[in-house]
């Protein structure tokens, strides 16, 4: 363990071009989708908080159902869409990082528009009444609603990226784990692991850890100096 | 302009069964009754914020500024929160909310963020936030619940001129009795739900006609 542990760093400070590539295709990855399911869960998240229609709370238990949608599960349905006998074959997106994209947008959209409709859910009623008091119009109460969570955007980025990041199951069935094109650190340390080779996996792994701390520190500070 | 009679209930229960009211321009309504009494619905049914199954309430339709109980201090700061409400961003509106924080003594604070205000600083702010703009009637859910004796006086004078500067008519709630009696013209008493008695300030808290009101004003030593 120690000596996987030594090497590992070494790997680390070595530049090692397997490992540079393989962090290079998970930010590849995650910034992307978790951006996309940001931009997407965010406006409907609010959204859904703010409107009252019928059949809402069908979909707010529809997009909680979604929140516990298992990888594989989303990883097959995206393979039977994209594979050569899915009606979205032509688009050719078998084992590329765009498709591992769309099966992460998937799986981070319903966790960005849960997380988002239930802390919006709770300050609506008091900034509808107090804006309808003012007499300002929809339009502007919603605004100022997604204005009232921008605080609460930063830590639903960081869940999104967090699931992002250490996704396995649907990004290595439709991106195949396919080394130097679609190989993943999760996927990477699964398969180090399975073969023995533990040096690399702990490398992977060590990074993993320190490039969540690193986006945690930088997104509360961030957060820190915007509410003072 | 007159409040129209109308019922409002809540999950089948009758919250408040309101039998209408004349809400004179340029005079003051003050609505006392003990807690769930049926005050805070009525403001809230007035000011259209809450639904009583009748489009309009309020007759002739007039625009309206509702201060809410627990209004709502966006986080931004003091000074983007008035700018909110300001008809348009200009530098009359800007000297008016500068005049306006003076006026509440809490103009030192205008670069400081809402979120971040007391609970008497912030009632200060959020009333404040609705004198930006013009209304022709104002309804005041116990606008000073949160406020000492001086920020008390500062904003019934504060409210006292916006009155006599635009001829608005106000609806303000309270509990304060001796508020009542200094700011209203008129008092309304609600108790369980029911408009029990109606009449010009003084007379009601010294004469009271019923039972309940008389219950209720021994209950405050009155």
């Amino acid at each position: 363990m120690t000596t996987a542990l030594e090497q590992a760093i070494q790997l680390v400070l070595s530049g090692d071009d397997q490992l540079v590539n393989i962090i290079s295709v998970t930010l590849q990855m995650s910034i992307p989708s978790s951006v996309i399911s940001l931009l997407l869960g965010v406006p409907l998240g609010v959204l859904l908080a703010f409107c009252s229609f019928r059949g809402k709370e069908v979909l707010v238990i529809l997009n909680r159902t979604l929140m516990g949608l298992p990888p594989v599960v989303c990883g097959l349905l995206c393979y039977m869409l994209f594979s050569g006998v899915g009606p979205f074959r032509h688009f050719r997106l078998m084992y590329t990082i765009p498709l591992m994209v769309i099966a992460q947008v998937i799986l981070i959209t319903p966790i960005v528009i849960g997380n988002m409709e239930s802390f919006a859910q709770r300050i609506t009623p008091a900034v509808r009444e107090t804006a309808h008091g003012l007499g300002l119009g929809r339009g502007r109460i919603f605004l100022l609603l997604i204005s009232e969570t921008r605080y609460q955007v930063f830590s639903t980025y960081l869940l999104g990226f967090a699931r992002s990041i250490a996704e396995v199951g649907a990004v290595s069935m439709v991106g195949g784990a396919i080394a130097y094109k679609t190989n993943v650190m999760t996927t990477a340390i699964m398969n180090y692991t399975n073969r023995g080779d533990f040096t690399l996996g702990v490398a992977l792994g060590i990074i993993l850890l320190a490039m969540s701390l690193v986006l945690n520190l930088t997104v509360s500070l961030i957060q820190g100096r915007l509410s003072r | 302009m007159t409040i129209a009679p109308f019922r409002k209930s809540y999950a089948g229960a009758t919250a408040l069964d309101f039998p209408g009211a004349p809400l004179p321009a340029g005079q003051t309504c003050a609505v006392i009754g003990a807690n769930g009494s049926g005050k805070s619905t009525l403001a809230k049914v007035t000011a259209g914020v809450t639904a009583c199954g009748q489009p309009q309430v309020l007759s002739p339709p007039v625009s309206v500024g509702y201060l809410p109980q627990h209004s709502y201090p966006f986080q931004m700061t003091v000074r983007a929160n008035l700018m909110l409400n300001a008809p348009r961003r200009n530098d009359p509106a800007r000297q008016r909310a500068d005049m306006l924080l003076e006026r509440l003594e809490i103009a030192h604070l205008s670069e400081q963020k809402a979120h971040h205000l007391s609970g008497g600083e912030t009632a200060r702010m959020v009333l404040a936030r609705l004198l930006m703009r013009r209304y022709d009637l104002l309804i005041l859910d116990e606008p000073t619940a949160a406020m000492d004796i001086r920020s008390t006086a500062l904003t019934e004078q504060l409210v006292a001129d916006y009155q006599a500067e635009t001829g608005c008519g106000v609806l303000w709630i309270t509990h304060s009795l001796k508020q009542a009696v200094r700011i209203a013209d008129t008092v309304l008493f609600l108790c369980r739900g029911r408009l029990a008695e109606a009449g010009p300030a003084e007379r009601l808290l010294t004469a009271p006609q019923t039972s309940e009101l008389r219950q209720f004003l021994d209950f405050y030593g009155v």
